[in-house]
């Protein structure tokens, strides 16, 4: 008995650590993310900016593998039987936003979009607001773990920024759609604009499931 | 021991096993159902409890149902036994929330009827207002126990994870309470008919463990009531821990430790003593329902998450229950006392 349950606590305690790395790769992929897109402004397609967004890749790749880990540690060792498939939904989900980091950043490195210096001040605003929306959608999520009291905290955080991007995305839009650019140009800045408005989409998505989730875990 | 003893025992043991296959559910439910301790480890453990719990701590329930009614021969004891099975057979087939301890109750009053025998109103009086004591005092517990481990676990920031494996260690300590509990409290429902006519021995076991006649007798009945755990209670708390009481592990926590500390009140002489001899209040000891004890104390958890999903009609069949059942077992036992005696011919009392 009292090996099974030492050997119980050490199974947990490294599950512990893979679902916090896992939430540090998230906060990981969002500052790069940042910075990735600052460079891509200031240099355009230069090897710092290639450098970053293989960083990026890496992250994701590292998140997916700790994703999987945590997955089949869950069911192997029969853990939490009551939240499984919950905690399963919120790992995926988080994956989901480091995905959209990946995919946003080799978006510019595929396309290589050019964009006039009057609207790098407004897509740096609109990247910083998606990405302090998954930062705090993660410390949200980490808060789910061990600090229930919190999570409504960061949610908060969650749904006010989630509504500044929304408003900074559409103002962008109406700024490049008033302008004097080629259409293709508009509609590919557009895009890009929807795709970095998203990431702040699925963080609210994801508040609104933790929230519900929460209630279930609270005692 | 004789095949006629053996004979008459047998519906005792029938009752051990009934009370063993559901009543297990009560202690290790939740906990299989969730899937959060296997069926293999539960059994193991419910089984050994409850024998230590019975032969240990099973004498002073036995006494209060001695002092209603002394059935003094075998057949008289096997027919008050297979009235209290049967009543308990047909309470599950209603779907009313079953006690033993109150079928037996009334095949033991039937007895008295029958035999002739006066019942004692005052012994009657306190037996009933424990069954009435018991779900209530089982969610108050449970209350006190919810706004506990709430705080405990809102101020320990303790990681999801850490808590899932303190959770599973408490459920199997509160479950081996539970099933002692069980054993100690519940012993006299299955065995406490059979003290007077029982003609056991001492019996020594060697290392210095002897057991007396009683404890013998308790030692099979809590036997029965392990075959009961280990043969058919899986079934009961798969249907436990998935539909009926559906909650999560902390909460069966909760439960099954207000159950198990309202069973050990009332079973517990040593207790009783301790309370005494501080001229404090003591509570009688009674066999009293973990059924009707586990109720309470989820009713007690409703009430403290505010009072929503409660089933309020479970109420209703437990006040039922404490009418019918010990109603219908006292009618069984004389009717069936009597074909015993004029069709077969058995003694069933001595004047």
């Amino acid at each position: 008995m009292f090996h099974l349950n030492l050997s119980l606590f050490s199974k947990t305690k490294s599950l512990e650590n893979k679902i916090d790395f896992f939430h540090d790769r998230l906060l990981d992929a969002a500052m790069t993310f940042k910075r990735a897109v600052r460079v891509f402004l200031d240099e355009g397609h230069s090897d710092n900016y290639k450098k970053l967004s293989k960083q990026i890749k890496q992250i994701e790749h590292d998140a997916d593998n700790l994703r999987r880990e945590i997955e089949s540690s869950l069911y192997t060792h029969n853990l939490i039987p009551d939240l499984r498939a919950d905690v399963l939904h919120l790992v995926e989900n988080l994956d989901k936003v480091i995905n959209k980091f990946d995919e946003v950043t080799y978006m510019f490195h595929i396309e290589k979009p050019e964009i006039d210096t009057s609207y790098h001040l407004r897509i740096n605003e609109l990247c910083d607001l998606s990405a302090e929306c998954a930062e705090n959608m993660a410390k949200a999520s980490r808060a789910f773990f061990r600090d229930l009291s919190s999570v409504r905290d960061y949610s908060q955080k969650v749904y006010f920024i989630e509504h500044e991007s929304d408003v900074s995305a559409d103002n962008l839009r109406k700024a490049i759609f008033d302008s004097e650019l080629p259409l293709a140009n508009k509609l590919q800045l557009s895009n890009f604009i929807n795709e970095i408005a998203d990431i702040a989409d699925i963080a609210e998505d994801f508040i609104d499931e933790l929230l519900i989730f929460t209630i279930k875990r609270d005692i | 021991m004789d095949i006629t003893f053996l004979f008459f025992l047998s519906s005792g043991l029938f009752l051990g096993w009934s009370l063993g296959a559901n009543d297990a559910s009560n202690i290790f439910g939740t906990a299989v159902g969730t899937k959060m301790v296997s069926f293999r480890t539960a059994a193991v453990i419910s089984s050994i409890f409850i024998i230590i719990g019975a032969v240990y701590a099973g004498s002073g329930t036995s006494q209060t149902l001695g002092h209603l009614g002394s059935i003094n021969t075998l057949a008289g004891a096997f027919m008050a036994a297979l009235a209290a099975a049967i009543t308990i057979f047909w309470m599950v087939e209603l779907s009313m929330p079953i006690s033993t301890s109150q079928a037996i109750v009334g095949a033991i009053i039937g007895w008295n009827f029958f035999a002739g025998k006066p019942t004692d109103i005052t012994i009657l009086t306190q037996i009933v207002g424990t069954w009435v004591i018991c779900p209530i005092l089982s969610g108050i517990i449970a209350i006190f126990l919810y706004y506990l481990i709430r705080l405990i676990i809102r101020k320990s920031h303790t990681h999801l994870l850490r808590q899932d494996t303190y959770t599973r260690i408490g459920l199997i300590i509160a479950g081996a309470f539970g099933a002692y509990a069980l054993g100690a409290n519940n012993i006299a429902n299955v065995m406490g008919v059979f003290v007077p006519s029982s003609p056991l021995k001492d019996v020594n076991f060697g290392w210095g463990i002897t057991l007396n006649g009683t404890q013998v007798l308790f030692l099979i009945g809590s036997i029965a009531i392990s075959i009961g755990v280990a043969t058919y209670s899986q079934k009961v708390m798969n249907t436990v821990g998935n539909s009926i009481m559906k909650m999560s592990p902390l909460m069966a926590w909760v439960v099954v430790v207000a159950q198990s500390l309202v069973l050990f009140l009332f079973a517990s002489q040593n207790l009783k003593h301790f309370l005494l001899s501080h001229n404090l209040p003591s509570l009688p000891l009674v066999p009293v329902s973990s059924s009707q004890a586990v109720i309470g104390a989820v009713m007690g958890i409703g009430l403290a998450r505010g009072g929503k999903n409660l089933h309020w009609d479970l109420i209703g069949k437990i006040a039922i229950g404490w009418i019918a059942t010990p109603i219908i077992a006292a009618g069984l036992c004389y009717i069936s006392l009597f074909f015993l005696q004029n069709v077969f011919g058995q003694v069933v009392f001595l004047p």
